[in-house]
């Protein structure tokens, strides 16, 4: 076994989905009864289905190569069950990775064990991190031990520079370094630099996988069920109109739905495996035209069309900063790699990560002269060119940062980018669910968190900032929406801006870990808020509902889950729904980042507010829709529990969105997530300067976890109580309230003006000076040209004038001249023979006197 | 058959069949679409045939051809291919022939047009071939000919207006490229190898072993900025593109898909093969100025065909804004002020290569836009953007085509557009990051001019135009065209390698043999400095 039979069963699960596009569009188009046949979506969820077990067993293969699982000794499995001989609750253990105070002894073995463990790897190939944990190895076992030292040979420069210069840089892990990169195929090689096609697995990328397969699965089962009445020759669009006012009659598309959900799975999955930045960003662009398609796929309603171009130019936005950060990247680092290239074990090229080396401030390595930043190899040591220090000025190191995370702002939503993430709500419910909430969206995330060893302090901080705005601003929104999709949309818009400012807060494990939770959770709601509007015909207004819990039930448990597990709510015995282990994680990092850095307290008080406010919006929807008496009788009555097609993917995802984080960070998920964190996270980055910013490390991070659960959890529970009174048992009259706050709930309700904003700042603008050029080709360039032309003919008018008058006054002259000799020569033209002939011999007798006096011989 | 004779075949063979056409009754109308599709087919044939035996390692020429043509003054019939001309000849082959299919369409006096649209393809392969400067240039005005009256009787409203304009403004470029050449032939002393481009490349970068002058450098400065202006005519690049939008609007559909696919392309292959090679210190001199005005050319195209409420206009800028990589990725040639050295010269090799990928990719997608223009011209006779819409449910295969064509020209990842813009894109922080920036900023123009006009014509709830009971779904004949053109898109956004190793070891080549000329020539301008002190 090794990282190629690994990334084999990750690209089957990648290109399945292509395949899976391309037959159902074909076969959607030629086949005899396209618009009834369901093949295309079984097609579809066979693709990802397989992908899924494809995932799973690329998972298996990877645990085996890097020992997750070896028995007590086994990485995750020791990193999980270190923990379970202590307390099992979360808020109390803060004794996680640190050696030094670490008073477990089974533990510290163990961790010590993978020290030595990784240096050996590194030396030999015989000795494999088992080996040196001193768990008994079955001789058996022999050669997947070797093979797993053939992975710690891959591992990466940290253990490189372990080896190198002692103890002092390896920050303690206990993780595995089992990260496999390699090359699909080269794009393009000018001199120096590739571009190529590669793949880049470590264990996020294999969580991503796995989560993104799984609830896509999920979503296509779902989508078989809502999608249904397209299964038409004669479909009627309720919302798009013709001029004379009727409805839209159109072909179902059942087909060229799941073609485009296929087609999105491929680019999603792609996005995931890409090997070097270059291919995210190819597959970024690609997962936001499937986006369009999607967005846009009632292409007769203005309004979808309309939501479908602003999400894609909103995202180009975002691009356009990706591809500054990208041409920097290229100039001064001549790559765009993630990990290095090996051949035999030898670095044969060097890929980003490694190029820039941490000290042990956490800092990146800088020139003593210049101050810019120096690229190193894979020991550390600078690299050289034309005898000088290759380096990176710092400010350009911040402005790639800050390029890559425009990118990730408008993948991922985030302020000034959010606008168009609500309006992509005109998609179908499916498409919601998995693209515009659980994966897509995410993608913003995920990059940050990818890309997280080349962002300087100031980018992070800018990072933290704009999750933090972002989270506040659109949960404040999500308080008086009231469809029940722009709801979800809004709380989407919030969580991620959660993840941005964890991350932003260096808990990068935290901000990935709530990503997947998140996943979970949101991609429930927003197929339980599917079903909710497939069984009111289509209504989303959630004024109208109300007492649905009775009619639907399967429905309204399981989005109760989701707002639960959203809203962070602990449970007893452990059994805590996934958000609250989440949404701890990140305050807490909050925490001890506002701890060591005073002056940015917002970056706590913020999240922790609006841990409240998510909690009101949320049961305020469950309430609304599901609690008290119907608010509209007519679609109470004809109301209706979805197909068991549509309620078995709730069924299955609900206990993920319960149990998925089950542990919390001493849980399977989180220390997956984290066994290829970026090395420095672990003792975190100390200011140099005064102005500098420290960021936490794990230890700080742990000091403050249980403070912070606490009062995230004393937010959410007040938030739901409100909820719970407001809408639940109605104790106020809202409609009076709304009235007395009707400038605050008219700014909310018009999204903080940000679309009046950009119409006036941007689009107008835009157009303006559209037309302006436009003109001026007309007014400016072609008058040149014409007054060219006009010069031309003037002169052509004059070359005309002289031409008659001159020259052809002289030709004429000759010609007239001419003519009266002739008519003088007339008389001598009498038509006598002896005339002419005497006439001919002068000729010649005076022809020849003149040749031989001018000539004479 | 030998690649001597090949070379002069994929020439020629267009030229014999109009021969013989002209010997058909003028009523014959299937004989004259079914001929020249026949003989554009062969001859496209003959291009790839031509591939399949191009070395790929071989940098320079191959199956260099030499003959005497008017030997008094030294010109000479010199035909050969090298990674840069090959990728063209056969986008020239294959866009050649799609037009022909295209040109069923064609409605009166069919005899004179298939014969100038064959004629028309003869000058385009010389121009590709040609490796005398002369032989370049009288092909460059064979082009000029056929093409002028191809706009002029067969072309709309105002076709008149279009075919002179177009007429002229080459016509100045073709002039400025006379006098260049002949500054060119006089400096090197009028000796038989003095409109030999091969040559002369070497003179400009002093390893020729025939012709020993050297070009100074002001005289490389003057003829670079001759020969430029003629070519940017051509590219077309701004403030000199205004004939584009006139010429494309009136032409026929298969002559605006020669124009856009092929003719503009006739303008970066000039610069790459004619003004770098031979003024190496030109084009340094000159390269802010060539990244500048493609900038320029870029954002001004792109605004400019968001504000046109005609389709064909709209493509047509487009154009402009996408010709303006190709002038980008040419002139990021970084030169250290005080070293004289390049800096980074594989950013530069990079932006040649986008530069030449783009040409081939708007080959590929102008050519498809405009012929997706035309389908739907076809039927109801209008280009209002504005009076379109609800395409997508009328003629869905057709809006499928046309939706993948113009994400390529949009520049998405997996279509042919998406490379070469990328390329050249990267390549320019290394010049000029100011200038990187605003280039880089096209993306979001070109995202909304393109989806909008995608919105107006395909989506929606239903045609508003007149017309509309002509709205048939595609033919087979169209959708074979679309498919093709697509499919290829599709190809070299995947493996843009297949045309990259065809380049890669030719436009190494120019990039060293420039940087050779470059210092050449500066090293005389600094003795001429010391001297003057």
């Amino acid at each position: 076994m090794s990282g190629d039979s690994l990334s084999k069963w990750l690209m089957i699960a990648w290109l399945l989905p292509l395949l899976g596009f391309v037959v159902e569009i074909f076969f959607g188009y030629y086949s005899r009864n396209p618009r009834r046949s369901k093949a295309a979506a079984w097609f579809a969820v066979g693709c990802i289905g397989t992908g899924f077990i494809c995932s799973v067993i690329a998972f298996t293969q990877w645990c085996s190569m890097t020992g997750a699982f070896d028995g007590e000794s086994g990485w995750l499995a020791a990193r999980v069950h270190a923990h379970d001989a202590d307390d099992n609750d979360a808020d109390d253990n803060d004794a996680d990775d640190n050696d030094a105070d670490d008073n477990d002894a089974e533990h510290h073995d163990g961790h010590s064990g993978h020290d030595d463990g990784e240096a050996k790897g590194h030396d030999s190939d015989d000795s494999s991190p088992s080996d040196a944990a001193g768990a008994a190895e079955a001789p058996a076992e022999e050669e997947a031990a070797s093979d797993e030292a053939a992975v710690l040979r891959e591992g990466g420069h940290l253990l490189a520079v372990a080896e190198d210069e002692g103890d002092d840089h390896s920050h303690g892990h206990d993780g595995p370094k089992g990260e496999f990169s390699g090359v699909i195929y080269t794009l393009g090689t000018f001199g120096g630099i590739t571009l190529s096609m590669d793949y880049y697995i470590d264990s996020l990328t294999l969580v991503m996988f796995m989560m993104v397969t799984l609830i896509a699965t999920c979503i296509h089962l779902f989508a078989m069920g809502y999608m249904s009445d397209e299964l038409t020759d004669d479909y009627v669009d309720h919302f798009a109109h013709t001029a004379d006012g009727k409805h839209v009659h159109r072909p179902g598309r059942f087909y060229r739905f799941f073609a485009f959900l296929s087609l999105f799975c491929f680019a999603m999955l792609g996005l995931v495996l890409a090997g070097n930045i270059f291919q995210v960003f190819v597959f970024w662009e690609l997962v936001g035209i499937c986006s369009f398609l999607l967005i846009g796929f009632y292409t007769e309603r203005k309004t979808a069309s309309n939501a479908a171009n602003k999400a894609f130019i909103m995202n180009r936005v975002g691009d356009f900063g990706f591809l500054i950060g990208l041409m920097v990247l290229l100039t001064y680092f001549g790559t765009f790699r993630f990990g290095d290239t090996k051949v035999d074990g030898e670095v044969v090229e060097q890929g980003l990560f490694s190029m820039v080396t941490r000290d042990a401030t956490g800092n990146f390595v800088r020139d003593d002269i210049t101050g810019e930043v120096l690229l190193t190899d894979t020991h550390g040591h600078a690299l050289t060119e034309g005898g000088e220090n290759r380096t990176i000025p710092y400010m350009l190191l911040v402005v790639a940062g800050l390029g890559v995370f425009a990118g990730c702002v408008g993948k991922s939503a985030q302020f000034p980018l959010q606008t168009w993430l609500p309006d992509a709500m005109e998609g179908p419910t499916p498409v919601s669910a998995l693209v515009h909430s659980a994966t897509m969206v995410a993608a913003g995330v995920y990059l940050t968190g990818r890309f997280f060893p080349m962002f300087v302090q100031e980018v992070l901080l800018t990072i933290a900032y704009i999750g933090c705005i972002t989270l506040f601003m659109a949960a404040t929104i999500a308080v008086v929406v009231t469809d029940i999709k722009k709801v979800l949309a809004y709380s989407t818009i919030s969580q991620l801006g959660y993840m941005m400012l964890g991350l932003g807060v260096f808990g990068w494990g935290a901000g990935l870990f709530h990503l997947v939770t998140h996943a979970f959770f949101k991609s429930l709601m927003f197929l339980c808020s599917g079903s909710v509007i497939h069984g009111c015909h289509h209504e989303q207004e959630m004024p109208k509902m109300g007492g649905l819990l009775k009619k639907m039930p399967i429905t309204a448990i399981t989005m109760l889950v989701g707002v639960c597990a959203i809203a962070g709510f602990p449970l007893f015995l452990g059994l805590h729904f996934s958000g609250f282990h989440s949404k701890d994680a990140i305050v807490a990092s909050a925490l001890a980042f506002v701890n060591a850095n005073p002056t940015h307290f917002l970056l706590f008080f913020l999240p922790l507010l609006t841990a409240g406010i998510t909690a009101f919006y949320m049961f305020r929807l469950w309430f609304y829709t599901f609690w008290g008496k119907p608010r509209d009788q007519h679609l109470h009555d004809h109301a209706h529990e979805s197909p068991w097609i549509m309620t078995v993917p709730l069924l299955i995802l609900a206990p993920f969105a319960w149990l998925c984080a089950f542990g919390g960070e001493q849980g399977y998920l989180y220390v997956l997530i984290t066994g290829n964190d970026p090395s420095h996270l672990h003792d975190g980055v100390q200011a140099v300067t005064t102005g500098g910013l420290t960021l936490p490390g794990h230890e700080a991070v742990h000091a403050v976890h249980s403070q912070a659960g606490w009062l995230a959890m004393i937010a959410a529970f007040s938030g739901a109580l409100l909820a719970y009174l407001l809408y639940g048992v109605g104790i106020v009259d809202l409609d009076r309230m709304k009235a007395q706050l009707s400038k605050v709930h008219g700014f909310l309700l018009n999204k903080w003006h940000f679309d009046e904003l950009y119409d006036s700042l941007f689009m107008k603008p835009a157009h303006k000076v559209a037309a302006f050029c436009a003109w001026f080709d007309k007014a400016v360039f072609d008058n040149i040209v014409h007054g060219f032309a006009k010069v031309g003919i003037v002169i052509a008018q004059w070359d005309r004038v002289f031409d008659e008058k001159v020259v052809d006054g002289f030709v004429n002259l000759l010609g007239d001249s001419t003519k009266s000799i002739g008519n003088s020569l007339k008389v001598v033209q009498t038509g006598r023979l002896r005339q002419y002939v005497m006439f001919i011999v002068l000729g010649v007798v005076t022809l020849f006197a003149f040749v031989f006096t001018t000539f004479p011989s | 058959m030998t690649p001597e004779f090949l070379l002069s075949a994929i020439i020629f063979l267009p030229s014999l069949g109009a021969l013989i056409l002209s010997f058909l009754d003028s009523k014959a109308v299937d004989a004259f679409r079914i001929g020249t599709l026949v003989v554009t087919a062969v001859t496209f044939g003959l291009t790839l045939m031509l591939w399949s035996q191009f070395s790929y390692d071989e940098p320079g020429i191959q199956m260099l051809v030499e003959a005497d043509w008017v030997k008094t003054w030294n010109i000479y019939y010199r035909l050969g291919v090298d990674g840069i001309s090959l990728p063209l000849v056969v986008l020239t082959g294959l866009v050649s022939m799609l037009a022909a299919i295209a040109s069923w369409s064609i409605n009166k006096q069919h005899k004179g047009y298939f014969i100038l649209f064959l004629l028309l393809e003869t000058g385009m392969m010389g121009v590709f071939l040609a490796l005398d400067f002369f032989l370049f240039f009288v092909f460059w005005e064979v082009m000029l000919l056929p093409m002028y009256f191809l706009i002029g009787i067969w072309g709309g409203p105002r076709k008149e207006y279009a075919a002179i304009k177009f007429f002229l403004y080459t016509l100045v470029g073709g002039v400025l490229m006379l006098v260049a050449m002949l500054m060119f032939y006089f400096n090197t002393g009028g000796t038989t190898d003095s409109f030999n481009l091969i040559e002369l490349a070497k003179v400009a970068s002093g390893t020729s072993e025939t012709l020993t002058q050297t070009l100074s450098p002001n005289m490389q400065i003057t003829a670079f900025i001759l020969l430029f202006i003629g070519f940017a005519i051509k590219l077309p690049a701004f403030p000199v593109h205004t004939w584009l939008p006139d010429a494309h609007v009136e032409a026929p559909t298969p002559i605006s898909m020669i124009l856009a696919g092929v003719l503009l392309k006739l303008g970066g292959y000039g610069i790459i093969r004619v003004a770098f090679p031979l003024c190496p210190y030109g084009a340094a001199y000159a390269a802010y100025a060539l990244v500048a005005i493609g900038v320029i050319s870029i954002i001004y195209g792109a605004f400019a065909a968001l504000a046109q409420t005609d389709f064909k206009r709209l493509v047509a800028y487009s154009s402009v804004s996408h010709m303006g990589y190709v002038l980008i990725g040419l002139g990021v040639w970084k030169i250290v002020e005080a070293t004289g050295e390049t800096q980074n010269s594989d950013m530069w090799l990079m932006g040649i290569n986008g530069a030449m990928f783009q040409m081939i990719a708007h080959g590929i997608s102008s050519a498809g836009m405009f012929f997706m223009v035309g389908v739907i011209y076809d039927r109801v006779h209008h280009r209002d953007l504005n009076k379109f819409g609800g395409l997508m449910g009328r003629m869905p295969l057709y809006s499928g085509l046309a939706a993948g064509l113009f994400f390529a020209g949009l520049g998405l990842p997996g279509l042919c557009g998406f490379i070469g813009e990328i390329f050249v894109v990267l390549s320019t922080w290394n010049f000029n990051p100011t200038l990187a920036i605003v280039a880089a900023s096209g993306v979001i123009l070109t995202a909304g001019y393109i989806l909008w006009a995608l919105q107006r014509v395909y989506l929606g709830p239903e045609y508003r135009g007149p017309h509309a009971e002509d709205i048939k779904p595609i033919e087979a004949r169209e959708a074979t065209v679309g498919v093709i053109l697509l499919a290829l898109a599709i190809v070299f956004g995947v493996f843009p390698g297949i045309l990259f190793n065809v380049m890669e070891h030719s436009t190494a080549e120019l990039v060293e043999g420039m940087k050779l000329g470059y210092e050449q020539a500066a090293s005389q301008v600094s003795t001429t400095l010391q001297a003057m002190r």
